[in-house]
Parts: C-alpha cells; structure tokens; sequence
C-alpha cells in the first residue's frame, strides 16, 4: 500500500508555550479510515490543522500525496476537504448558498457547482431543505452539510475533526454510513479525529491513540485490544493495612499478567484468559489477608480499555484553554438543536 | 488578477447576502443618520444665523455644512465596524474554512471591505437623500453626488482595512468593540466633520491637519456647498488614495501569513 500522508518528527509548539504535539511520526495509507483517538487537548486538531496548513509546524515534515504543504500550500488545499470541530457552517445563509460559495472558493464552474452540488446534497438527503436558513437546520443537518462542503471540489483525502461531537446516537450511526460509503464509493482516504471509543472501533481501519502530544499506540484495534490481552477484571479496595501486600500477592496468581492502579483506588487487572475463574481467587486472597473488596467487574477488552490502557487515567484535568472550552461548548450546543 | 477578483466577488458577496437579509441591520442604517441630521443639525442650525459664523461655516445653512460630515462619519463607522466580521468567521469556524481553501489571502480581507464599500454607498445616497428633504441643496448637482459617493466608498476601505487588521489579533468581539469605540469619536471629532477648521483651537486645528477624515470631508464639503474646485477634490482624492494603497499593502501582509493560530 501506498501512504497518501506522511509526518516526521512532527512537533508543535505555540506562542504561549505549550507544547501541543511532541514529534510524532506516522503514515495514512490510500482509502484508509484513519482514527486519531485521544481526549480533549491530547494534540488531535493541532495535528490536523499543521497537516491541512491552518498552523504552521515547529518542526518536522508534512506530506500529503508527496506534496510538502510548506512549498506548495494550494496544491495540497486543492486535494483535501475539510470540516472543522465547530461545524462551521454560516448559519445566515441558506444550505445552497453555503454550497455555492464553497464551490466558488475553490474555483469549480458555475454549472459544475449545481451538478455537484445537487448530487451531494441528495446524497447528504439535505436537497429537500436546500432554500432553507442554515440557522433552522438540527445539529445533524449541519453536520450533513459541512461534509457536504468539505466534498464538492471532490477530495483525496476528507479530514472529519470530531464528526460527531454533541449528536445524538441516531444521527450518529447515519453519518457513520455516510462516511463508510464515502470510502467504498469513492475510494477516498478519511482521517477522523474522536474521543469517542466506539466510533473508532467501529469505523476505522487504524487508530492512533494520542495522548498529551504523543503517540501512545497506533494499529488496527483488534491488533490492539489484543495488546491488553483476554479479561480486565477492574476492582476497588476499602483501606486497610494490608492492601500493599494483597497488590503484591495476587500478581502471583496464574494468568494474571498485570496489576495496575487507574485512579480513585481502581485496580485494573488483566488476565489472559479466564477471568471468571480469577475473581473467586482475588476473593480468597483477600479473605485471608483481611482486606475488603468493595466492588468487582469483569469485562471482555474494548478499545475503552485500551485507550485507558495507554493513557492512564479516565478522568482528567486538561488543560485547555478558555477559548477552546468555549468553542466546544458552542458546538455542542449548536449541534443539539 | 481575475482569480482574484473572483475570490473578492465571492467573499463581498456572502457578507451582502447576510447584510441584506438583516432587517434590523438596514432599518439602523436609516434610522441613525435621520436622527444625526434631524436632532443634531436642527439643535444647531442656529449657529450659522449669525453672518459672523456663517462666513467661518461658509454657508448660512448648518446642515449643508454638517451634510458632508455625517456623510463620511456613517462611513467611517460602517468600516471600522467591517472587522467584526473576521472575528465571528473565527468564533464560528468560518476562518477555517477560508483558510484551508485555495483562494488568494488577501482576497478575503478585500472582499470583506467591498461589502463595507457598498453599503457605505447606499448609506451615503439615504444621508443625501434625507439631506435634500431637509433642504439641502447640492450646488454640484447628481454628478456631484456620485463623486461624493466614490469619495465615501475609497474612504471606507481605508478603516474597513485597519479593522480587518485588528480583526487578526483579536479573539473576542468584545474587546473589538471596545479598541474600536476608544478612536471613532475622538477620530470623528478631531476632524473638520461636524466643525470648521477656523473655529478650533490651536492644538485641535493641528490634529484636524493630520487627520484623514479631514482630507475625506474637505472635498464632499467642497462639493456640496462651493462647486468644482479642483485642487480640493485632487487632494483629498491623492491623500485617500495613498492611505487606501498603505492598508492594501498591510492587509497583504497580515493575510498573507495568516493561521488560525
């Protein structure tokens, strides 16, 4: 296979200090869908906006289709679509006028711009409502329509910054067919970003897991579910005095292959392989060194744990800015209407 | 050179859509400028009764001398007021857009003041308009009027152009507004707009000097109450013109390096 991106040592750094990307390196290969998998402020949009030119790299190398977008910025503009995070749709314009102008900023025909555009906002099923305001369409409408925008000078590549933040699980699902059928249709390499478990689960080829600027794992997810191994037992302890030792003993255990502390006194367990039998063992070990469970799960590996897995912790303090909590919080409530 | 003109077509053409389809938005272009005419000129239409004023005001009718300098004051306004709209297309994801598409960079900066272009014209005509119902007459007569509108348009580019530059920098429409309201009124009332040269003090008569409203009323002034005086449009027109060419080349340089950063 032939990869339509390439990054090297990517890094990047903005004015105020923080280091958003710390060198990472990858390559997307043709017709993938490509998952960027990470919580918020992990480095997913720094990424895609050095890769489509919206930021300027610190250092390192960008490549799409052998193009360098620092020499050759439009080359690579006229082979990429894009829709932002924010669904940046202009609300006082009508679904048809969004299109037409974006035809035009890419310079495509007139005449070109109406066949297009009818086909994809038939596709899009948007053709019905395209004299109507933007601003009395639902979240999914606009979502619809800015990946419709993102299309019509007909891209290589589709970049999706979180194609389905603040939408209901319905309108969910339904712009997941629409972008598997883009690849199918059209062949066309799609590079999402998430941080939602299942939609990279579900729809990528590859996901990258990114975490505070880094890459902590990339690779197809069964390949890394299978990275955590069979089961995860996940357990809390109340305090007592020998829960240090109860930790110690019961990695002794067979087929327990790690122990590992999450955060709040979670205790995360892997086993490789029958964990049903491995819980009445964690039990007798703690009934003998006196130490309560307080509660217990086991459960089959999801891209959750995996996630988990690399980034450590599952609830955290980001740091963001107040200006990318603000954004967010339009587009969420932008797209619940 | 038609590519470009094309992406400034494109660009002045989404910001009229929207202009247009903001009712609110066209009633207040209206309505301002009848009350500036209507209250203010009228509270001080008194002033030119005496003949000692009327010969420093150069008419004996105060809203003819005011006339002009609320023609280029609205235009003033509607350009500074251009660069808000850089900000929202940032809020709202817009700039993102323009940016990652292949349209030349200082187009979206041009284009944007085109818009404020037009609508400074049709705000000008309503001013004139309004003006002649109140008993203005324009000794220049309709050609006149379409230099006066020209000068307003190449005028308006100019503070379109230095607010779609601030526009850059900043992240919130709040404090926009705030840098902008801090330099309109004083750079209104630092000008010859609403007052003669001659009634100023000293140290007001230098700033009115350097001033650019200035050299944009003069020759509207010129127009509506004296006629052809060529050396007034000619000068006016160059000093605009040389202020329009420095915001053309700083919009270049600002747009053209531009991120979303």
């Amino acid at each position: 296979m032939e990869a339509i991106i390439s990054i090297e040592n990517l890094k990047k750094r903005y004015s105020n200090g923080v280091e958003a990307v710390k060198n990472v390196s990858f390559s997307i290969e043709k017709s993938e869908i490509f998952g960027f998998l990470g919580p918020n402020g992990a480095g997913k949009t720094t990424t895609i906006k050095v890769i489509i030119g919206l930021l300027r790299a610190t250092s390192g190398k960008v490549y799409v289709d052998g193009i360098d977008i620092t020499k050759n910025p439009n080359g690579v503009r006229n082979l990429i679509g894009y829709a932002s995070q924010e669904t940046s749709v202009d609300d006082n314009l009508t679904g048809w006028e969004n299109l037409s102008i974006q035809g035009k900023l890419y310079h495509i025909p007139i005449k070109e711009i109406e066949e297009r555009g009818k086909e994809l906002l038939s596709m899009f099923n948007l053709w019905d409502r395209r004299f109507d305001l933007v601003s009395t369409y639902s979240g999914g409408m606009r979502k619809r329509l800015d990946i419709s925008l993102a299309l019509i000078h007909r891209p290589k590549i589709l970049f999706l910054d979180e194609p389905t933040l603040g939408l209901d699980i319905q309108t969910r699902v339904s712009i997941w067919d629409y972008i598997r059928k883009l690849r199918c249709d059209f062949g066309m390499t799609i590079f999402l970003t998430t941080h939602y478990m299942e939609e990279a689960d579900e729809l990528c080829d590859r996901v990258a897991i990114i975490d505070m600027g880094e890459i902590k794992a990339i690779d197809k997810p069964g390949k890394l579910k299978e990275i955590i191994g069979g089961d995860i037992i996940t357990f809390t302890l109340k305090d007592g005095e020998n829960k240090n030792r109860f930790l110690e003993e019961i990695k002794r255990i067979e087929n327990i292959t790690n122990v590992k502390l999450l955060s709040n006194g979670i205790y995360q367990v892997i086993v490789t392989q029958n964990g049903d039998k491995i819980i009445p063992e964690l039990f007798k070990k703690s009934n003998d060194l006196n130490v309560e469970i307080d509660s217990v799960r086991l459960k089959r590996p999801s891209l959750d744990d995996v996630y988990l897995y690399f980034t450590g912790r599952s609830i955290r303090e980001t740091e963001e800015s107040k200006e990318d909590i603000m954004r967010r919080n339009i587009t969420i409530r932008r797209a619940r209407r | 050179m038609i590519r470009f003109i094309n992406d400034v077509c494109t660009i002045c053409k989404r910001e009229l859509i929207k202009f247009f389809r903001q009712k609110t938005r066209i009633f207040a272009t209206i309505i301002q400028p009848l009350i500036w005419l209507g209250l203010m000129g009228n509270t001080m239409s008194r002033l030119t009764n005496n003949p000692f004023t009327s010969q420093i005001f150069g008419t004996s009718n105060y809203l003819s001398f005011m006339t002009p300098g609320i023609v280029i004051m609205t235009s003033l306004f509607g350009g500074i007021f251009g660069g808000s709209s850089i900000i929202w297309d940032r809020r709202i994801g817009y700039l993102d857009k323009l940016l990652s598409s292949p349209i030349n960079r200082t187009s979206i900066p041009v284009g944007k003041a085109l818009s404020s272009m037009i609508q400074a014209a049709m705000q000008s005509s309503i001013i004139i308009l309004i003006a002649y119902i109140f008993g203005v007459r324009f000794v220049t007569g309709i050609p006149g009027i379409i230099v006066i509108v020209f000068f307003c348009m190449l005028f308006t580019f100019i503070f379109a152009g230095l607010s779609l530059i601030i526009g850059t920098t900043l992240k919130t429409i709040e404090t926009f507004f705030t840098i902008i309201n801090f330099f309109t009124l004083p750079i209104t009332f630092s000008s010859t707009a609403l007052f003669p040269l001659e009634a100023m003090p000293k140290w007001l008569q230098f700033i009115a000097r350097i001033n650019p409203l200035s050299y944009a009323v003069n020759p509207i002034r010129t127009l509506t109450i004296k006629g052809w005086e060529l050396s007034s449009l000619v000068q006016g027109l160059l000093v605009i013109l040389l202020f329009d060419a420095i915001m053309f080349m700083l919009m270049f340089q600002t747009y053209r390096r531009l991120t979303t950063e």
